[in-house]
């Protein structure tokens, strides 16, 4: 290439690529300094951020612990159980539903998300709560049953709103699967359990690794479900960052706080990425 | 199977029937049926806030898609022609704008704001005076903070559909005596519309259900979720349901319409690229 | 308002339905129509223009909306809507459980606020944060001091200038649902303690570190207000033990309470007295070692959008009528004379507004510190997160 057409295609690429370089420096980059830079600061009087050079926010970290331990237990509890719940409708979708239906039954999965989450938990709300289910519970004898405000209502909270969003990439892999393979294992004498076990899933890997992925971040943040469903009884980092900021008004812990969330969120991802990915290589996520 | 697929449809429908269901409630509280009416949807409607919320909502909603749609487009056809160490800075921070939690981003998009509106406006009334511009959170600080999020979604999904595009059209394309821009025009788009379509309608879905960015960030202005957050701490009532019966009746109907176009679309040959 | 010299009626009569008029009770056109101003203005006005006759209230352009910012369960709904009637602007309820919050949405700046709700401690800091202005007294004519109740209109002024004027009073106790909480219960000794014991699980505290923090201290006989550090450690220890025997940590109690998934929680009087109204079970105690008694404000927030709406809004809260019926649906106390006038004999004596001198001796004013210490907030906080 000759030295003019090079610039001329480094100055399209420039131009190509500048706005969205301009977005992630102001919005991206620009708050992360300043979350960085507030949680070496000190608590101003009635609350904000003082200047000031300190390491005793990520010395108080620990005390936050059992929040830490909250999120760290229940959002990858709420993704397992999201696979194994997803993981069969998925395969019914997929490979056991008739072609007329079956575009059906997927739209009918996605549908909930187009309601407000807000209002889902909101209704899961009245039924956990007293006058709901704990209501027939005690028709049938379990008196004084609560269900709401535990972690429990929290990992149905969980599970019920991101199921959707884990069946989707898990249907997308199993659909692409050769059918073919299936027929050639149960031709070797496989059982059907063998088959899924040693063909299926090993294939549907990929489909797995993107949805749990995807919902372990979202569920790492969460914020409206332990709120709701929690009663302020679980709370996650979400919450205590939520308290930081608009109530306790400590920034500088909560900015700490904010930096310890993303630095266990990296290293989890990371382990995770190696772990099922395989090792060596970089392989692209692809989201879709 | 089936009834283990049946069993999950149940629950994951049966919130959405209580809240379809108790918005044609004529009392007030939740659980606590007082005969069939639709009045609250009227109030709804006549509500200037929750309307005002729902507009904002789609406002928003829609200048993030676009913004979020083109730009991401743009950044990614750029990107697949950069090599190095610039590359892999932008292959980060996409991965960390799409890792980082909603509510860690609504912080920090936050504090970073107030702390440059305290610090410009002062110099900002100083230049100019009396009818100085005075920065302060609002609609474009949530589009902002909403775009970032979904411009590393784009980006993502763009990419990969150029990465499993045949390379083969493009040089086929230039052979052909077609300029660079040309190729672009009628060769790749084409082909990438399917992943620009699902960009855009994943962006507005994502910026229209957005609670905890726009918590933050939105200043004095409601969203539509922000509406609903308060109202469900002013103490709820069925005209909540009706908003959200409404809201998902119309993406119903948007989904249904959209399914039958794109049916109607795959007739013709996918690509489009005659010699 | 016009007064016209009109011999064809009596001035009495004539006072009478103004005063009717000025309270609701009739319409403007029944006003006009009864007094013979209709027609005596009609014509009047088409001959002089500016004689003509304008609703109480557009002395000034309103606007359309008003943001308001109070607390759950704080206001009578009617009022409300008879304020946009009256005036055609629109009011944007927001409502928060605690002062810290409100605090924290201030300083972050941009809430939009016009009218907001603080508690007596607060004042003098939002004050020192430059994030209320002084009120105008000459645009709230309903306000009187001299009716006030004097006990509680100080927290208002700084510095010899009114920054907010009140709204009503209160005190801090627990409602027990007596149904399900057995035996006679009077300290908040009995509060903690069966907490932990046999009411686990049914227990609800305030999202709010005045109360909570406040009323755990209350337990060791501390001051409801203190900041001491070997205290505050004793108090953290009392919420951290019992944080695991708590149905929910909530400002806004009420729908548990009503549901009956909660059965005790730390009160305020006006939540005391809608429960009880409606379910008698409920009943409204006062912890005989102390507690909270505060009064709350009516304020504004600098750069409030709307500042005439703000205005317009608080002087008719302040009027003697309305506020009478604020009193009668939230069921707070009110801290003016020429309201209290205006209640019934069998609200003035209600022990829950109104409680016995002994119990009421024991109560302190929250303190402007417990604001402000960091030590109190990351308390809660820790707390929380626990």
């Amino acid at each position: 290439m000759t030295i003019a057409a090079a610039s001329s295609r480094r100055t399209t690429t420039a131009l190509l690529v500048g706005p969205a370089a301009i977005f992630f420096v102001l919005l991206l980059i620009l708050p992360l300094v300043v979350v960085v830079i507030y949680s070496f600061g000190e608590r101003a009087p009635a609350g904000g951020y003082a200047p000031a050079f300190t390491f005793a926010n990520y010395a108080d970290l620990a005390s936050r612990g059992k929040a830490f331990l909250n999120t760290l237990t229940l959002a990858p509890l709420g993704t397992l159980l999201c696979v194994v719940i997803a993981y069969p409708l998925a395969y019914f979708l997929a490979l056991k539903a008739s072609e007329r239906w079956r575009t059906l039954l997927l739209v009918l999965v996605i549908v909930p998300f187009w309601t407000s989450q807000l209002l889902r938990i909101y209704a899961w709300l009245l039924i956990l709560g007293h006058k709901g289910i704990p209501s027939f519970l005690a028709l049938i004898g379990f008196d004084d049953v609560r269900l709401i405000n535990t972690p429990f209502a929290v990992l149905v909270g969980m599970v019920y709103g991101y199921l959707p969003l884990m069946v989707f990439p898990i249907y997308v892999s199993l659909e692409k699967l050769d059918r073919r393979l299936l027929e050639a294992s149960a031709d070797l004498g496989a059982s059907p359990w063998r088959t899924l076990w040693q063909v299926t899933l090993p294939l549907s890997l990929p489909g797995i690794a993107t949805g749990s992925l995807l919902v372990f971040i979202l569920l790492m943040g969460e914020f409206i479900i332990p709120a709701f469903l929690g009663g302020g009884k679980v709370f996650f980092i979400g919450n205590a960052l939520v308290d930081l900021f608009l109530q306790s008004r400590n920034w500088p812990l909560g900015a700490a706080v904010s930096l310890g969330l993303v630095a266990i969120m990296l290293v989890t991802i990371v382990i995770y990425m190696r772990f099922v990915l395989g090792r060596g290589g970089d392989r692209r996520v692809a989201l879709m | 199977m089936r009834w283990y697929a049946s069993f999950i449809y149940f629950v994951l429908y049966l919130p959405i029937a209580i809240i379809v269901i108790y918005s044609f409630n004529a009392g007030r509280y939740a659980m606590d049926w007082q005969g069939f009416s639709i009045q609250w949807y009227f109030k709804a409607f006549a509500n200037p806030f929750a309307m005002n919320s729902l507009k904002i909502s789609l406002t928003v909603g829609l200048w993030t898609a676009f913004l979020a749609t083109i730009i991401g487009t743009l950044a990614a056809i750029g990107l697949e022609r950069m090599r190095g160490w610039l590359r892999q800075v932008f292959d980060g921070l996409i991965y960390i704008a799409i890792m980082v939690p909603g509510v860690v981003i609504g912080i920090a998009t936050l504090i970073a704001f107030v702390t440059v509106f305290k610090a410009v406006n002062p110099a900002l009334a100083h230049m100019f005076g009396e009818h100085a511009p005075k920065l302060h959170m609002g609609l474009p600080t949530i589009i902002g903070a909403h775009v970032l999020f979904n411009l590393a979604v784009v980006i993502l999904i763009i990419r990969s559909r150029l990465a499993g595009m045949d390379k083969s059209l493009i040089e086929a394309s230039g052979d052909l005596y077609a300029t660079p821009f040309g190729t672009f025009r009628q060769v790749v788009l084409p082909l990438l519309a399917p992943a620009i379509l699902a960009g855009f309608l994943l962006s507005f879905t994502f910026s229209f259900e957005d609670f905890i960015i726009a918590f933050f960030v939105a200043g004095p202005n409601s969203t539509l979720p922000i509406y609903i957050f308060s109202s469900i701490r002013r103490g709820i009532t069925p005209e909540i349901n009706a908003i959200g019966t409404v809201v998902l009746v119309v993406s119903l109907t948007l989904l249904i319409s959209a399914q039958f176009l794109l049916r109607g679309n795959a007739r013709r040959p996918a690509g489009g690229a005659r010699a | 308002m016009s007064k016209f010299d009109d011999t064809s009626m009596t001035s009495r009569r004539f006072m009478q339905e103004l005063r009717r008029y000025q309270k609701g009770s009739v319409s403007r056109r029944h006003f006009l129509g009864v007094t013979g101003l209709g027609l005596a203005t009609a014509v009047l006005g088409a001959a002089v223009p500016g004689l003509k006759p304008r609703p109480a209230f557009a002395a000034e352009d309103l606007g359309d909306t008003l943001n308001f910012t109070t607390w759950p369960n704080y206001f009578a709904q009617s009022n409300l809507d008879d304020f946009t009637k009256k005036t055609g602007v629109n009011i944007n309820v927001s409502v928060f459980g605690s002062n810290e919050e409100m605090l924290a949405k201030l300083q972050a700046g941009g809430t939009g606020w016009d009218v907001f709700v603080p508690t007596n401690y607060t004042i003098s800091t939002y004050k020192g944060l430059g994030l209320i202005e002084p009120l105008d007294l000459k645009r709230l004519p309903e306000f009187d001091a001299s009716s006030q109740d004097p006990r509680f209109v100080g927290p208002g002024t700084v510095d010899g200038t009114i920054y907010a004027v009140p709204k009503d009073w209160g005190t801090t106790g627990y409602v027990i649902n007596s149904d399900k909480v057995k035996g006679e219960m009077t300290t908040w000794k009995q509060f903690w303690d069966r907490t932990r014991g046999d009411l686990s699980g049914r227990v609800m505290v305030h999202d709010y570190q005045l109360t909570t923090i406040g009323n755990a201290l209350k337990y060791f006989g501390y001051s409801f207000n203190s900041i001491d550090p070997k205290e505050l450690a004793d108090a953290e220890k009392l919420l951290i033990d019992s944080k695991p025997h708590l149905f929910g940590i909530n400002s806004d109690y009420q729908p548990s309470m009503r549901n009956g998934d909660a059965w005790m929680s730390v009160c305020w009087t006006g939540d005391a007295s809608q429960l009880h109204r409606d379910i008698p079970a409920m009943q409204y105690v006062i912890g005989r070692e102390g507690g909270e008694i505060w009064t709350d404000f009516y304020a504004i927030p600098k750069d409030a959008p709307h500042r005439n709406a703000a205005y317009a809004f608080v002087n008719y809260m302040l009027t003697p009528e309305v506020n009478a019926k604020e009193i009668l649906a939230h069921g707070y106390p009110s801290t003016d004379a020429k309201t209290n006038a205006l209640l019934p004999k069998t609200v003035l004596e209600d022990p829950i507004l109104y409680p016995a001198k002994d119990l009421l001796a024991n109560l302190e004013f929250g303190a402007a510190a417990t604001l402000t210490n960091p030590m109190r907030a990351e308390i809660m906080n820790r707390f929380k997160s626990a």
